[in-house]
């Protein structure tokens, strides 16, 4: 094909070349302040390299109304990275952002923007509209589930009662995550060797878009019937980034209707998300979760210790004090009995020994008797003969004293009259002849006279 | 011990019998009967707290799940 030579043409490399003057003209060493919305976006992460679409639609009709290509690397990367560490949110479509942009040419791409530095607190900020406005929606939508208690909120979940003790755990997570390893060891390697049976809901936790999925996840959970005593949500271990997701409206609704309590554990270093302010229970991270659950059951069992502790001690000290009753009352018996066995023994005793002395004693009593008799005997039988031999000396002085030899040497004269012994003074009278015998004589003589006698010679 | 004894109602009869034996309301005739039944529940409550039930649980549990 051959150049008409009546038209003048440029190269297109001069084409470009002009425009890439105009246009550095214009905007070189320059640059703008930009809001936009994010699409088409591509990272290169061994370059470091963005490449994205920045769009705007109209808001009522949506209709795009431009778009402009994109790059960012060197410090614009560095920007998009710093504002992912300080928003939590990732740099990808779909979100709208305030950012410094100069303006290239390139003869072969064509014009893009060049993006020197986005700025967080915009995002941030429109972030805190959206928590905010989402926050407002679920407390209008949702009357009986959620309401606004001072500067937080009350929501059906929150109000549910937690088990005792935790141990059917259903599992949010994303597979295999960082977050779920964590939470896992934790909770099996706990210091009390407590088990626990964790079923496992896998679905993705990052991207606003599968916020559904976790709500189906959520659905699965009841519809399986399983009595589980909490469900946890986690994710983390990774990047801080991307926990929109956790604001949005479909899973913050679903935690504050959700029939068993939740315990979140998203790893958010910042504001709690609204999944967090709608859940039973709300902790940093997913090792803090399993560590509230083991400390949730250890404090179950530190209060059945406690009632085993007291237990013992009170059955003991009440055993030991009827025991103690028990044995000063046996003692008591034990005593009472004692003593009046003693009593009564001393008494058989004493008894014994009396019965056991007394014929003893009789028997000798009665042997003394008798050697008194005889010896009585014996010596009344020498008195006897004494007196006897006594009496018969008596007998014999009597008689010698009574002997008419003896009464007439005492001076007493034996009359004689007619040859007889008389002692009738009628057988002597005047003229009688008689015979006195006086001691060895007789005297011959005749009675002259007589007389009654009255002396008193013999009166002694 | 009952299969059907749950945490909360081993927690609730514990408490009873505590509360029994520290008011001293209970006869020594029953007091060893009270003391094997509060064991019996604090050892129901520490060896499922650490049974290894619940891991043979989830192993039915998963078994079914793959029959269906």
């Amino acid at each position: 094909m051959s150049v008409d030579p009546t038209i003048p043409s440029l190269r297109l490399s001069e084409l470009t070349a002009a425009i890439d003057k105009t246009l550095k003209n214009t905007f070189e060493g320059r640059s703008w302040w930009v809001v936009a919305d994010v699409t088409s976006h591509t990272h290169k992460t061994d370059k470091n390299y963005h490449h994205l679409d920045l769009v705007e639609n109209d808001p009522v009709t949506r209709v795009m109304l431009a778009r402009v290509h994109a790059t960012a690397w060197g410090a614009g990367s560095r920007s998009i990275e710093q504002f992912q560490r300080v928003t939590g949110q990732r740099f990808t479509n779909n979100i709208r952002v305030l950012m410094n942009v100069s303006v290239q040419f390139h003869a072969v791409y064509g014009l893009s923007l060049q993006i020197n530095q986005v700025d967080p607190n915009f995002t941030l900020g429109a972030m805190e509209q959206q928590r905010r406005a989402t926050l407002d929606r679920l407390v209008a939508e949702n009357p009986g589930f959620i309401s606004r208690v001072g500067d937080g909120f009350r929501t059906f979940n929150h109000e549910l009662t937690m088990r005792m003790v935790i141990q059917r755990i259903a599992i949010v997570s994303s597979a295999s995550s960082a977050g779920w390893q964590d939470f896992c060891h934790t909770l099996q390697n706990n210091p009390h060797g407590y088990r626990f049976l964790c079923d496992d809901y896998f679905t993705l936790v990052q991207g606003e878009a599968n916020a559904q999925q976790v709500v189906d996840r959520l659905v699965d959970i009841v519809e399986s019937a399983v009595p589980y005593d909490a469900v946890v949500i986690i994710r983390g271990g990774g990047a801080q980034t991307d926990f929109l997701i956790f604001d949005s409206h479909q899973i913050g609704k679903a935690i504050a209707r959700f029939p068993i309590p939740v315990i979140t554990g998203i790893g958010h270093q910042k504001n709690e998300t609204i999944a967090d302010v709608m859940a039973h229970t709300a902790t940093k991270t997913p090792t803090q979760a399993a560590e509230r659950i083991i400390a949730h059951n250890r404090s179950f069992e530190e209060r059945v210790n406690g009632f085993q502790k007291s237990i013992i001690i009170r059955s003991q000290q009440q055993l030991s004090a009827k025991l103690q009753k028990m044995s000063s009352l046996s003692s008591n018996v034990t005593r009472q009995t004692q003593s009046i066995l003693f009593d009564r023994k001393r008494h058989l005793l004493t008894m014994a020994t009396t019965l056991a002395a007394k014929p003893a004693i009789l028997v000798a009593n009665r042997q003394k008797d008798i050697k008194q008799t005889i010896a009585n005997i014996r010596s009344f039988a020498a008195l006897l003969l004494k007196s006897k031999q006594g009496y018969l000396n008596h007998q014999l002085a009597m008689v010698n004293a009574l002997s008419p030899q003896n009464t007439l040497n005492r001076g007493f004269a034996i009359i004689k009259a007619a040859g007889r012994i008389t002692s009738n003074p009628d057988d002597l009278n005047p003229g009688t002849e008689a015979e006195i015998i006086l001691r060895n004589e007789t005297i011959h003589t005749v009675v002259r006279s007589k007389s009654p006698y009255y002396g008193r010679d013999f009166n002694l | 011990m009952e299969e059907t004894l749950t945490y909360e109602a081993a927690y609730a009869e514990l408490a009873a019998i505590a509360r029994e034996i520290e008011s001293e309301t209970v006869s020594i005739d029953v007091l060893a009967q009270k003391v094997k039944r509060a064991h019996e529940l604090i050892a129901f409550c520490q060896a499922r707290l650490r049974s290894t039930e619940a891991e043979v649980t989830k192993i039915i549990v998963q078994m079914e799940k793959t029959e269906k």
